[in-house]
């Protein structure tokens, strides 16, 4: 050190993190000062999809629904039942499915293509799959229109309960924010995680009450619930927003703990491995 | 960091201070690692990563008003020592005290995203660095007057030349007026034109009682610009002091005495 030293207190001491995360207090002001990043990064994200187009709009909501037929006609055809209950559930479930898993697919890459900004800016990185979340909510707001307006043309019961698919979707969003926050550093490690997601999607949304209703399951596939969190949710959801029922507290209380648990140890991994990232990506 | 600071200060007062810095990080040998890459060798006892010791017991201060170089030959840790200074990577050991905000070349971010223009780029880099929209709107014209990218600035950046891309970082980092300016190599790509404003723009800022760090391979321009230099090789400082002295020394080092092909290019 020479004679220069100074007296006044310095703006910013980098020293090695003690407990293996950041300063947590310190890592959230810095996030919470940058929340019009997230909004314009996820904004310019839309963007280049051409979300913000008519067609691209069009487009965000034509492909749940496309799909959902597909599925509809599977069952009609192969399973023999054609109730409109049946079709509201399957493509409600189906919105709150792609939901979660646009998101994780929109996450998973979310650290690994930062490269200039995370070698060269520092920021909370959590940042980048926050952004990938709004995405994912702002891809499945018109979804929830379009299933409103399905739902009137069936003439599906209407009430106050159906107020209850607020927090359903609250809970979800931090479930899938979560899984994305997870993801995403584990793709930093493997990157071939990636390409496997598609494969595993495929698989959770076949072992998720979709396509049937969790009630008409086999008394020996159940145990297949506990280790699903999106029981309980799309139990709660389709209550909710199909048959205007209160859905379960159990359900609500099981997805809530579900959703939190992930998302708790997705930012613990995350946190712990944040500084790794500029070495790695 | 957060919001842009005007106030003065007083050449000679500490502007960054690093004491008994060390930093080892774990880095994967797989330039793309895989699950699969994992798997496939599992049990084989095949190493995956390697530890990396880029920084030493670094022991440097900058006080306000000076310029200090930094030269060293590839992979000697200068680039890294760069961004524990700006706090992209934080320390495995010692301590760095910034007195002031810290803007490094390419700091913010520029050109991150390729489907985005170079205007977005800007926007976005500098609200990841901490900026408000409004700073930013304000330092915009600036920007991209000095970058002299005329229209371009609405392209894709996937359209840009690397010196369209230099000019715009450099750009950015000296418009918004750090305290602190840290250049990583970034004189290196422009055109001759472009050289000589960015060393104006150097000296001028370091008449503005600013520290300046800056990192080349251009031994004429660090002798021409600098007060102090260090020389890091390996992770370790080798020698500090007056410019001509500690060049001289690293010249020898590099066994290639003083020649034109070193001195030109910056």
């Amino acid at each position: 050190m020479d004679n220069a030293k100074s007296k006044t207190a310095p703006v910013e001491v980098y020293e090695p993190f003690r407990a293996g995360l950041p300063p947590l207090r310190k890592y959230w002001r810095s996030l919470w000062a940058r929340r019009s990043f997230i909004a314009e990064y996820s904004r310019s994200e839309l963007r280049e999809k051409h979300y913000d187009s008519v067609f691209g709009q069009v487009w965000l909501v034509l492909n749940p629904l496309l799909l959902s037929g597909v599925y509809f006609l599977l069952i009609v055809i192969i399973g023999g039942h054609s109730d409109k209950m049946r079709y509201g559930h399957l493509t409600a479930c189906l919105f709150l499915f792609y939901f979660v898993s646009n998101t994780m697919t929109g996450g998973v890459k979310s650290i690994t293509k930062g490269g200039k900004l995370i070698l060269n800016t520092a920021f909370p990185r959590i940042m980048l799959p926050i952004s990938a979340t709004v995405v994912g909510i702002f891809r499945f707001l018109p979804t929830i229109f379009v299933f409103f307006v399905i739902r009137t043309i069936l003439g599906f019961p209407i009430g106050w309960a159906m107020l209850w698919a607020i927090p359903v979707v609250v809970i979800t969003a931090i479930l899938a924010l979560g899984l994305a926050v997870l993801i995403s550093t584990i793709n930093v490690y493997f990157r071939d995680i990636s390409s496997f997601l598609p494969y595993f999607s495929r698989t959770w949304l076949y072992l998720s009450p979709i396509l049937y209703e969790a009630s008409a399951l086999k008394h020996n596939l159940r145990s297949l619930e506990a280790f699903n969190p999106l029981f309980p949710l799309l139990n709660s959801w389709s209550r909710a927003i199909v048959h205007a029922q209160v859905p379960k507290a159990t359900d609500m209380l099981i997805s809530l703990a579900w959703a939190l648990g992930i998302f708790i140890i997705g930012t613990y991994y995350f946190l712990a491995r944040e500084r790794d990232f500029a070495v790695r990506v | 960091m957060q919001s842009e600071s005007n106030s003065t200060h007083i050449p000679g007062e500490l502007a960054v201070s690093v004491q008994h810095l060390g930093l080892t990080y774990t880095t994967t040998i797989d330039r793309r690692p895989t699950l699969k890459a994992r798997v496939r060798t599992l049990g084989r006892g095949t190493k995956h990563t390697r530890v990396v010791r880029a920084l030493d017991d670094i022991m440097m201060d900058v006080p306000y008003g000076s310029v200090l170089g930094i030269v060293g030959a590839n992979g000697a840790g200068k680039s890294t020592l760069m961004r524990v200074i700006s706090g992209i990577l934080p320390p495995s050991q010692g301590r760095v005290e910034v007195y002031g905000k810290v803007s490094t070349l390419l700091a913010l971010g520029v050109g991150f995203s390729p489907t985005l223009s170079g205007r977005q780029n800007v926007e976005l880099g500098g609200l990841a660095a901490g900026m408000t929209r409004k700073e930013i709107a304000s330092h915009f014209e600036e920007i991209a007057d000095f970058a002299e990218l005329g229209d371009a600035i609405e392209a894709p950046m996937r359209t840009y030349s690397s010196g369209m891309f230099a000019r715009l970082g450099f750009a950015v980092a000296v418009t918004v007026r750090p305290d602190i300016l840290i250049v990583d190599e970034a004189l290196s790509t422009g055109d001759a034109h472009f050289k000589e404003k960015s060393l104006n723009k150097i000296k001028e800022l370091r008449s503005d009682a600013r520290a300046l760090i800056l990192v080349s391979h251009g031994l004429g321009t660090i002798r021409d610009v600098c007060n102090e230099v260090a020389w890091l090789d390996k992770g370790k400082l080798i020698k500090r002091g007056e410019p001509n002295a500690v060049v001289d020394a690293y010249e020898k080092f590099l066994k290639v005495g003083k020649s034109a092909a070193i001195d030109e290019d910056i």
